[in-house]
């Protein structure tokens, strides 16, 4: 997912939607994320091209609202809600997860396997 | 043995570098402009090492807080001829109709009246065109036209989507508003009329060609600002709930003049630009026309929301975000072609021109076009367009010096200091101090304050700064946001600090500068009011619980910083110093001042003999409990206010609620000052500590996440245990954490704690230990023997090796515990120093020196300037990474050091991603 600047990328992506948990006053989504433009890229385990900025899933809770809406490991979230998740810092990504208002969250996310699973089927172009 | 010195953070190194920050660009494309500095910026902190004898860790936080505006909308400089498109492709933006019909109207009315005049449809920026548009709708009046000039709008949006990550956020941002716009349109908005009527004198000099430069500056520069015609309010107000996101936006992406808008002149400026171009047009002075103007302008609020309204472009969009970066030719070549946007050259040479507004735009446009493009800075360093721009910091018409100080704000962030020493080599350090002195305009002062901010991250600007404008950022800024005053009204009650953009980046200004060694240090203690106010806004912010935030961690690492060596830097602190301390060699006088930061090795020696004699004064501290502070005449003030054993129950209340990392570590940072020294104040704040229940609470930040915290708060156990009762209660009770923080051979333990950290908790340990059988058996009960020595025997760092080796040479040398020792498996080949220790431990040190006299830290200062180190030394964790990263840069108050790192390093790792990036943080939600 390597990308050039100023040149358009296209990803395959999937709608993940989560219905966060209530946990007393906290609403739970039960992952975490890493990444951002304020953090180092090169640390990021899961980013094939180690100058991706993005926010990717780090860690998930097992059993948790996350697993259960079939969010992996290694997933690069590109948008939370419609809010893109490309280009913003850790903190800016966080708090589009964890708003309180929000029950539900539907995020747009792109990993590997999906790149791979379009390629061998043979150049369609499947979008979200 | 060796190692017993004290540490104290010192200030110096703290300096954060500027260069770190880009990270801290924040980049907020979305439409507007500044970064904004309340996004989390970059901090680089920086560790120092310390003058001579100290080792000093310095957080400083750089942040510069840049902030850098990016204009993003900037794309559309096209214009729209006369337009052969054809309606085909042209579908309308929704939200666009209802308003075309608007705008039609009234453009209709316009040219009544002036429509005549219109004679250059063609050069308009999007913005532009969307009055142009309107132009052309009365011009010829005709379905196709309007259908043009919706074309023209999207397609300029579509442009921007593709190509613009910022962009398309702006995209995203607006659809909710979108809706609404009808509603928007509020006579109050066009507040660009006023200034258009001011520059209306211009308007009559079409001196610009058309294609020419200025225009297609203009036009560029329009779209710009768009955003602006969004004004807050307005959303606001339209806005249900649900629609509120555009502003949770806000703090992430939005720009710092977003924010200050909606208080004082909101957007006016931004607009400017759109006038501009109708001026340029040739409008005439007719105050009729106007009027009508003003009219229209609420529309094109509308005009502009409507294309941003596709909301659907979602997905996609996103992605074509990551496209990313804005550059300037690309969204040239995707217009038309007939027209271009101005080079670099043009562009400064555009800030010559005798017409403000253009003078406005063309900064304008640098300050968008230097957004996270160092090459274009440099460029625009090159091409002399920075006297420039600082000459227009003098301007009186507040565009001009508005837009001339963001492009200077942006041109000083980055890590190529050549452009921050090519604005201070044309006295803009002064200009910048004289505006800030001028003008009122909270925005502007914000982009001041930035711009010093970014500027004090670059060590040889930072007494240029304090020679400036010290006075005038503590009289301007500091105090009057701290809510101090010097002399307090008895009636009204003391006024709280207020957090603002203004006194965060002068803070984190002084932060800097107060890095800069002991001339810098004595110049901020003495300047008038500032120690003052930085108090009071600290006492203000516990006070109020809020001590989490960045003004607060600035205002803390000043304190740090400035209450380094206090008790050799202060004037008459000779009166105060124990007499055994004074005849110390080499100890430190006022006199001696300069040199600490100079010559590590020398105030090492004297350093060491210091902390020796220190310790034989122990007996006495038996006496501080009873110990009358010393009488005073009068309250203390200014510089005084540093030592007063009173700072103590404030740097406690922060070390407890504090949950900023940075500002817990500055907090025992300057309890590690303090309590350093042998001198009567020192004494004091050590008991002091004691009294006020200080060491349970240090003691539970051993347990902190925190590498630097719990590295600042070890070294601060370890000088107040020169105070024989803290010694004895920290061996009590302190042990079991400290042991717990070292790692177990070569199993690092959960923490993972860097090598600083845990030699700092050795060294501590040894101090506790030494003259204390009773703490000695503490540490074997608390199963440190088994952990120290296999960090003796394995591990890889020579200077974990040699500091825990002298611990165990230590508990080897308490006979009556040997028994208990043995017992347990352990013999005297354990605590002997292992064969390699030797050979690995002089590797740092200087040939020559006697290792086992040496305090260790010392010894391994070297360590400290090395980059491989700083890399290790940032690490955090913060739930809420951004705002508390901190990226550390060692600086050196040595000169020397730093001409060794200059050499041998390039230049460029210095600032390399990896040295300055703080270690991932991964948040939950």
């Amino acid at each position: 997912m390597s990308f050039v600047p100023g040149q358009p990328v296209t990803a395959v992506v999937q709608r993940i939607e989560i219905q966060k948990l209530r946990e007393g006053e906290n609403l739970i989504l039960g992952f975490s994320i890493g990444g951002g433009i304020d953090q180092d890229p090169g640390q990021n385990p899961f980013s094939e091209d180690k100058s991706d900025k993005g926010i990717y899933v780090t860690r998930i809770t097992p059993g948790g609202p996350a697993e259960v809406a079939g969010l992996r490991i290694g997933d690069k979230i590109m948008q939370v809600n419609g809010w893109d998740m490309t280009m913003v810092t850790h903190d800016q990504a966080r708090k589009k997860l964890t708003k309180k208002r929000e029950d539900v969250v539907r995020l747009l996310i792109t990993r590997k396997s999906l790149e791979e699973a379009v390629k061998h089927s043979k150049g369609s172009h499947p979008r979200q | 043995m060796p190692a017993e010195v004290k540490q104290e953070q010192s200030p110096s190194n703290a300096t954060s570098l500027a260069m770190m920050q880009e990270p801290q660009e924040v980049v907020e494309e979305t439409v507007t402009i500044e970064e904004d500095p309340g996004t989390p910026t970059s901090h680089v902190s920086v560790v120092t090492s310390d003058d001579g004898t100290t080792r000093r860790t310095e957080t400083k936080d750089m942040s510069t807080n840049v902030k850098v505006t990016k204009m993003v909308k900037t794309v559309t400089t096209r214009t729209v001829r006369q337009v052969p498109l054809g309606p085909d492709g042209l579908p309308l933006p929704e939200g666009s109709s209802p308003l075309s019909s608007y705008t039609d109207s009234i453009d209709r009315r316009y040219m009544k009246n002036g429509g005549e005049r219109f004679i250059t449809p063609q050069a308009t920026s999007t913005l532009t065109r969307a009055y142009n548009n309107s132009y052309n709708d009365s011009y010829v009046e005709t379905p196709e036209s309007q259908y043009i000039r919706h074309y023209g709008l999207h397609e300029g949006y579509a442009d921007l989507t593709d190509n613009y990550g910022s962009l398309s956020r702006g995209v995203n941002f607006r659809p909710p508003r979108y809706p609404y716009m009808p509603n928007s349109y509020r006579p109050e908005n066009s507040y660009t009329l006023p200034i258009r009527k001011d520059d209306y004198g211009h308007v009559a000099q079409p001196q610009v060609p058309m294609g020419s430069s200025t225009v297609d500056l203009n036009r560029s520069q329009p779209e710009r600002f768009q955003p602006e015609p969004y004004g807050l309010e307005d959303d606001r107000r339209s806005l249900g709930p649900e629609e509120e996101e555009p502003y949770e936006l806000e703090p992430d992406y939005s720009t710092a003049s977003r924010r200050t808008l909606p208080g004082t002149n909101r957007g006016r400026t931004h607009r400017e630009p759109l006038r501009d171009v109708h001026r340029v047009r040739g409008y005439p002075d007719d105050p009729i026309e106007a009027e009508l103007i003003d009219e229209r302008h609420p529309y094109i609020h509308g005009m502009y929301s409507a294309p941003l309204a596709q909301p659907e472009r979602g997905s996609m969009a996103s992605l074509d975000r990551m496209a990313g970066r804005r550059s300037p030719s690309i969204d040239s070549i995707r217009k038309d072609p007939r027209w271009r946007d101005p080079d670099l050259p043009e562009v400064i040479a555009m800030l010559g021109h005798p017409i403000d507004p253009v003078k406005s735009n063309a900064a304008a446009y640098l300050q968008h076009l230097c957004y996270e493009n160092d090459k274009i800075k440099k460029d625009v360093r090159q091409l002399k367009g920075i006297p420039v721009l600082v000459s227009l910091l003098d301007h009186p018409k507040s565009e001009v010096h508005r837009k001339a100080c963001g492009a200077l704000r942006n041109i000083s962030y980055g890590k190529d200091n050549e452009n921050k020493v090519a604005i201070k080599n044309c006295d803009g350090i002064p200009a910048l101090i004289r505006l800030l002195r001028k003008t009122n305009d909270m925005e502007v002062r914000e982009l001041i304050t930035g711009t010093l901010w970014n500027l004090s991250s670059y060590e040889p600007l930072k007494m240029v700064i304090i020679n400036h404008g010290l006075q005038t950022m503590t009289n301007e800024v500091i105090i009057p946001h701290s809510g101090w005053e010097h002399e307090p009204n008895e009636d009204s009650k003391p006024r709280d600090a207020e957090w603002t953009t203004v006194f965060k980046n002068t803070s984190g200004c002084l932060r800097n500068v107060s890095s800069d060694g002991a001339e810098a240090r004595r110049r901020l203690r003495e300047c008038d009011g500032l120690v003052d106010a930085l108090l009071h806004a600290l006492q203000s912010a516990v006070g109020k619980k809020d001590m989490d935030n960045k003004s607060v961690e600035n205002c803390v690492c000043i304190m740090r910083n400035l209450s380094y060596h206090v008790h050799k830097e202060v004037p008459g602190a000779e009166r105060f110093q124990d007499p055994s301390a004074l005849q110390a060699p080499g100890s430190a006088g006022p006199q001696r001042k300069k040199k600490d930061d100079a010559g590590c090795f020398g105030g090492k020696k004297a350093k060491e003999e210091w902390f020796n004699q220190g310790r034989k004064n122990g007996e006495n501290d038996k006496n501080y409990d009873t110990l009358d502070l010393p009488k005073r005449t009068e309250p203390s003030k200014g510089f005084e206010l540093l030592y007063q054993p009173e700072v103590v129950r404030l740097y406690l209340s922060l070390l407890t609620e504090s949950q900023n990392y940075n500002t817990l570590e500055a907090a025992a940072g300057a309890l590690q000052n303090l309590s350093a020294g042998q001198w009567t104040w020192s004494n004091y704040i050590r008991a002091t500590v004691r009294k006020e229940k200080g060491l349970p609470i240090l003691v539970e930040l051993l347990r902190s996440d925190s590498d630097k915290v719990v590295r600042a708060v070890a070294i601060a156990l370890r000088n107040l245990s020169i105070d024989r009762r803290n010694k004895d209660l920290i061996g009590s009770y302190a042990m079991r954490d400290l042991v717990s923080n070292l790692p177990s051979g070569q199993q690092r333990p959960a923490k993972n704690l860097e090598e600083d950290t845990v030699v700092a908790i050795l060294n501590t340990i040894h101090e506790i230990v030494t003259d204390s059988s009773e703490n000695a058996r503490s540490l074997i009960q608390a199963q440190a023997i088994e952990k120290l020595v296999a960090i003796n025997r394995t591990s890889q760092s020579a200077r974990e090796t040699k500091a825990a080796s002298h611990v165990l040479q230590t508990v080897w040398s308490y006979k009556e515990l040997r028994n208990a020792l043995t017992k347990d498996g352990w013999n005297k080949s354990h605590f002997q120093p292992t064969v390699t220790a030797t050979p690995k431990a002089t590797k740092n040190g200087k040939p020559g020196y006697d290792d086992t006299t040496l305090p260790l830290m010392e010894k391994n200062q070297d360590g400290y300037s090395t980059i491989d180190q700083r890399d290790k030394d940032c690490k955090y964790k913060t739930d809420d990474g951004s705002a508390d990263l901190t990226e550390r840069e060692p600086l050196k108050n040595d000169t020397n050091r730093k001409h060794y790192i200059r050499s041998n390093r390039p230049a460029v790792s210095l600032v390399d991603a990896c040295d300055v990036k703080p270690q991932p943080v991964d948040s939950w939600v």
